[in-house]
């Protein structure tokens, strides 16, 4: 199943119709745009339009391995190769003969791999850790970055040679602060398919007014930041928090300032602050104790575990009440295992309301 | 008379654009532009078999020289192409394995390349 492009302005239209003329050519692709714009999305696209469609789309991400493990995982090792390799094990390679293989975070491939990808590119041969012998192998490299890889160029830490030959057709995305006439076509697509995967989700759609708010706001997270803002909504069913939760715009910073030089002089009344702070602490520490014992009872740790706690528990209780108590469907809205949360319903005594 | 040759130039710079469409033109060639790869593709598809030749740089945004070669010479594997680069850029070389028929490097002296022009398009009517 694959995602598709949502998005009606002019720059992902000019992309849906480049995938178009270009998914049959299987020549290498390079997707540049910031994290969480959908890089991935337009790699599957190109995917799904290609003659390669029917076979496998292999994903890597050059970041997320140390380098010996994602060369490993790249060209794969013979039986002995190094200590632990008890058995020979294929690479993404191999894996990916005849269909896609992507690339995600290229810029942080280290540069002693990067030369090894280089060649691998140019002659379609490569051999796996600890062998000699040369496997023959007909991939389709899709890239993907968030990096400036001409800066990285520069500064000697991208080759430019393999960055031309990635380079052969270079998609760019543009941020969603950039293209906000898509932001209601977002909303919608994500709505509907939240909507369906977690049915009984109470969150409404955004009103006229919030939507305007939605729209005008700069997502420095991209479509992944909208897309957890409406889950976070199918759950709580409250824009007006989740607006308000949302980090601020760095570049409505004269704006912003401003509120803080007023914070600011409201923190000239030490009472005041120190209340809200001395409120919130109180609630994890006895107060009412020596000063001695006071900071013999602090301890981060114990907070952080005294409060984590409380917020799970009132978070646990409020899903569960949504649900109807359905533990298995808590269980998958939380992310947990159903294991995981009936023993922290136990832990912090949670217990449906008597009926 | 023969009619005149048919030129495809692309280039994302709209100066070098510019001074190649005058010159070429005033040379009686017709002469068709495009800004970069993409553009010049749809050019392409939509008037296949009309130009003699096509006159590309390398480094351009969405579909590059290096990619439009290479699907030209796929797909319309009579049409010559004359690739232009950088003096010392990668491109250069990745244009000559994607067979262009000619790779050259800029500063572009502009009688010269015409002189290829018509040695390579001479060539194709013979």
């Amino acid at each position: 199943m694959s995602t598709p492009l949502i998005g009606v302005s002019n720059s992902i239209l000019k992309i849906k119709e480049l995938i178009n003329h270009v998914a049959n050519t299987c020549l290498n692709v390079l997707i540049t745009g910031e994290t969480g714009v959908g890089k991935e999305v337009v790699a599957h696209n190109l995917y799904a339009e290609s003659p390669r469609a029917q076979n496998s789309f292999v994903k890597i991400n050059c970041a997320a391995l140390p380098e010996t493990l994602l060369e490993s995982e790249l060209y794969g090792y013979e039986k002995g190769a190094f200590t632990g390799a008890h058995k020979k094990r294929h690479g993404k390679f191999l894996t990916a003969d005849q269909g896609v293989l992507f690339l995600d975070e290229i810029g942080d491939m280290p540069l002693t791999l990067q030369s090894k990808m280089l060649h691998v590119l140019q002659s379609g041969e490569f051999s796996p850790l600890g062998s000699d012998q040369d496997f023959k192998t007909d991939v389709w490299v899709i890239a993907a970055t968030n990096q400036n890889l001409e800066e990285r160029i520069q500064n000697k830490s991208f080759r430019e040679d393999l960055y031309y030959r990635l380079n052969i057709i270079k998609i760019d995305i543009p941020p969603l602060r950039k293209r906000k006439e898509d932001i209601p076509a977002l909303i919608e697509y994500y709505f509907r398919l939240y909507r369906s995967e977690y049915p009984t989700g109470h969150g409404i759609k955004p009103d006229a007014d919030t939507l305007a708010k939605l729209t005008a706001y700069h997502w420095p997270g991209n479509v992944r930041q909208l897309q957890n803002c409406i889950k976070k909504q199918m759950v709580l069913n409250d824009w007006g928090k989740i607006l308000e939760e949302l980090p601020e715009d760095p570049e409505a910073a004269p704006r912003v300032s401003r509120e803080n030089d007023t914070q600011n002089s409201d923190a000239l009344f030490p009472n005041e602050a120190n209340s809200e702070r001395m409120k919130i602490i109180s609630e994890f520490v006895d107060l009412s104790t020596s000063s001695e014992k006071l900071f013999e009872d602090i301890s981060l740790k114990k907070i952080k575990k005294l409060a984590s706690d409380k917020v799970e528990k009132e978070v646990i209780t409020f899903v569960l009440d949504k649900v109807g108590w359905n533990r298995s469907r808590a269980a998958k809205i939380l992310k947990v295992s159903y294991k995981t949360l009936l023993y922290k319903m136990s832990e912090f005594d949670v217990h449906p309301p008597m009926k | 008379m023969a009619p005149p040759k048919r030129l495809l130039i692309v280039d994302d710079n709209e100066d070098i654009l510019s001074t190649f469409y005058e010159f070429f033109n005033s040379l009686g060639y017709e002469v068709k532009t495009a800004v970069d790869g993409f553009a010049a593709l749809k050019v392409l598809r939509d008037k296949p078999d009309y130009f003699d030749c096509l006159i590309t740089d390398l480094v351009m945004p969405n579909i590059s020289g290096v990619g439009l070669i290479a699907i030209v010479k796929k797909e319309y594997p009579d049409l010559k192409i004359i690739a232009m680069t950088g003096y010392g850029d990668q491109p250069g070389a990745l244009a000559s394995e994607a067979e262009a028929d000619l790779v050259l490097f800029k500063p572009i002296d502009l009688f010269k390349i015409e002189a290829k022009v018509s040695e390579l398009i001479g060539q194709n009517d013979e």
